[in-house]
């Protein structure tokens, strides 16, 4: 699927291999301020890579330039060899990238089924007759996928209730689902585990690895224990800029970052 | 009406939750539309005249369900439907008048231009949201009216009249299908309470469909509807060129029964009651707004020599707003849900607006 090129920039022969994602003098500037200030970073292809950094180190932002949100100031994005800045967000999804939310962002009086059966339908709709003049309800594919991705959050016994209704976790879930609905190659999660308890962290650590093992998943988590525990790599961002990228164990032995965390009041 | 049944008949039910109309709604729906076709001539033996005022209330309940499908459904507030309504009845009076009387023509002539007017101003507007939505719509709807009322087309074109500028263009004609002529009115009723159900089940089917679902997510949640892979502008421009379909439609089966097309038709004024009507009937539900501006309808006609019928309407408006905020569909859902808790509601209602009002 992601190998449409509709609309799509040419194919550069040049990107590393073993990078699913990789960005070049990534930079983005909201008028005076840099958010994000000549990042050049590789998301390796499969297993998870965590963004860390002081609160305001530009993670969000590298998000949002990731799934078409913020076009890039200068800069370059690729995503399997195909660049992706000034794509828009619903193309960006279409070709692979899909994150979840920090806050939980859905669609609250639908029921679960419905919101994950909803993203599943993107990948099955367009704009031809049967779209308009069938019931939804008709097309089977994206229904059984909603249900396969609800029981692999462990949301199955809830897929008729409405989304507002369920627990806080069970609403982390969800949000969740409906990024995995979309069938990313490179799910991008935005504190997975904010505001959890520890047993509810624990289940949403287990999923992440899960997610891990058929998707290249990259984490933004403030949670150092969680980090150091499922990355198999660090980037370290601090003042919008790329500290260092590399192993837990390298990221952890690097004077700069326990520096940069000092300096920045630490985490959460 | 054979078709109309087929259409409402929904065999999936809803494992998905969230359908518009549960399948005894839909009977009773039917129940309606029967009880309408009965309607007719019983009024009409009375008096002549309720045939006349029958078509009109059909006409803006078509009207109302043209709006609620982007308000309530896609959450497109449009304050401009009435360019679309005046479209298509201006359409009507032109080839009515100059070209055919064939409604096989001409309806679906008034329903393409209601298409391509909403499709236009649609695409210039749904970069903007809420409110500014509004006024885009309410400001392209008020130059369309502008150029109805002083003739641009004529000017152009250097002819003497098109629109009829400020008088519009009167003694039109009515619709002639394979041989018959709706010229009687209750003939017209039964062409236009047709068209309106067929109208009905058409978007009752949308709604329900692959695309009414993305746009009902655009409302419930506009931003993330983007980021699970849909072109959020497209499927708004579409939803709205739908409904000034239906908008034109209902302009297409009002002008040639009143025989005449002023720039009324395009004024704020009717794009405003219109959605006054779309809250009053309870927005999201389509059958409530054709439930609203058929009363609105009757009520103007009935009591407009009473008093001011702006007064009349706003206070109405007011009571409806404060004892059942989502319409008399919405009321008449709660009804049902509860029928011993309608007094503790209405209480309760009232409870509520006083404390609000005071903080």
């Amino acid at each position: 699927m992601s190998g449409n090129t509709i609309g799509g920039p040419e194919t550069d022969g040049d990107a590393p291999s073993g990078a699913i994602l990789s960005t070049e003098g990534l930079t983005k500037q909201f008028g005076p301020l840099t958010a994000i200030d000549d990042v050049s970073i590789e998301i390796p292809d499969g297993g998870i890579t965590a963004i860390i950094g002081p609160n305001g180190a530009g993670k969000t932002t590298l998000f949002n330039t990731f799934t078409g949100k913020h076009a890039p100031t200068e800069g370059r994005i690729e995503f399997d060899g195909q660049r992706i800045g000034g794509v828009e967000p619903y193309e960006i999804v279409r070709r692979g990238i899909v994150r979840s939310f920090q806050i939980t962002n859905f669609f609250s009086s639908l029921t679960a089924l419905e919101n994950v059966r909803l993203a599943a339908q993107a990948r099955y709709t367009g704009f031809g007759p049967a779209d308009f003049l069938t019931h939804h309800a008709s097309h089977e594919e994206p229904i059984a996928d909603a249900e396969r991705v609800l029981e692999r959050v462990g949301l199955d016994g809830v897929a008729t209730e409405t989304a507002s209704s369920l627990a806080y976790g069970q609403r982390r879930h969800l949000e969740v689902a409906i990024a995995l609905a979309s069938e990313p190659r490179l799910l991008l999660m935005d504190e997975p585990t904010a505001g959890m308890s520890p047993e509810e962290t624990n289940e949403t650590v287990e999923l992440i690895e899960d997610i891990a093992s058929d998707t290249t998943v990259v984490i933004i988590e403030h949670d150092m224990d969680i980090v150091m525990d499922i990355s198999d790599q660090i980037a370290v961002l601090n003042e919008g800029k790329l500290l260092t990228q590399g192993t837990p164990s390298e990221v952890q032995s690097d004077e700069r970052v326990q520096e940069a965390y000092l300096r920045g009041g630490g985490h959460e | 009406m054979m078709p109309v049944f087929e259409l409402l008949r929904d065999d999936d039910e809803a494992r998905t939750g969230n359908q518009i109309l549960s399948r005894p709604g839909r009977i009773l729906l039917a129940v309606g539309i029967l009880g309408l076709a009965a309607a007719g001539p019983i009024a009409g033996s009375i008096q002549p005249f309720w045939v006349n005022l029958l078509v009109r209330m059909l006409a803006f309940a078509l009207l109302a369900l043209s709006l609620d499908f982007v308000f309530g459904y896609a959450g497109l507030l449009s304050f401009g439907h009435a360019a679309m309504y005046g479209a298509g009845g201006y359409t009507a009076a032109l080839l009515v008048g100059q070209v055919t009387p064939n409604a096989l023509v001409v309806l679906p002539a008034s329903v393409l231009v209601g298409v391509v007017v909403a499709a236009l101003i649609g695409w210039l507007s749904v970069r903007a949201r809420g409110i500014y939505f509004a006024m885009l719509t309410l400001a392209f709807a008020q130059l369309l009216y502008v150029v109805v009322f002083t003739d641009l087309p004529a000017t152009i074109a250097g002819a003497e009249t098109v629109t009829g500028g400020d008088n519009g263009l009167y003694g039109i004609g009515s619709y002639e299908l394979a041989g018959v002529g709706f010229g009687d009115p209750l003939a017209y009723y039964f062409l236009t309470l047709a068209l309106v159900a067929l109208s009905l089940a058409g978007l009752i089917r949308l709604a329900n469909s692959p695309f009414g679902r993305v746009i009902q997510g655009v409302r419930e949640n506009e931003d993330r509807i983007e980021f699970i892979g849909y072109n959020v502008q497209r499927y708004k421009v579409i939803a709205f060129a739908i409904s000034g379909g239906f908008a034109g439609l209902a302009g297409g089966l009002y002008v040639p029964f009143q025989s005449v097309a002023n720039p009324g038709l395009l004024h704020w004024t009717v794009s405003g009651e219109l959605v006054v009507m779309v809250l009053l009937g309870g927005m999201g539900t389509l059958w409530g707004p054709m439930v609203g501006a058929g009363l609105v309808v009757f009520l103007e006609d009935r009591l407009g020599g009473v008093a001011s019928w702006e007064v009349i309407l706003g206070t109405l408006f007011v009571l409806v707003v404060i004892f059942a905020p989502r319409g008399i569909a919405g009321a008449l859902i709660s009804l049902r849900d509860d029928p011993s808790g309608a007094v503790d509601s209405v209480k309760e209602a009232l409870k509520n607006y006083v404390r609000e009002v005071r903080d």
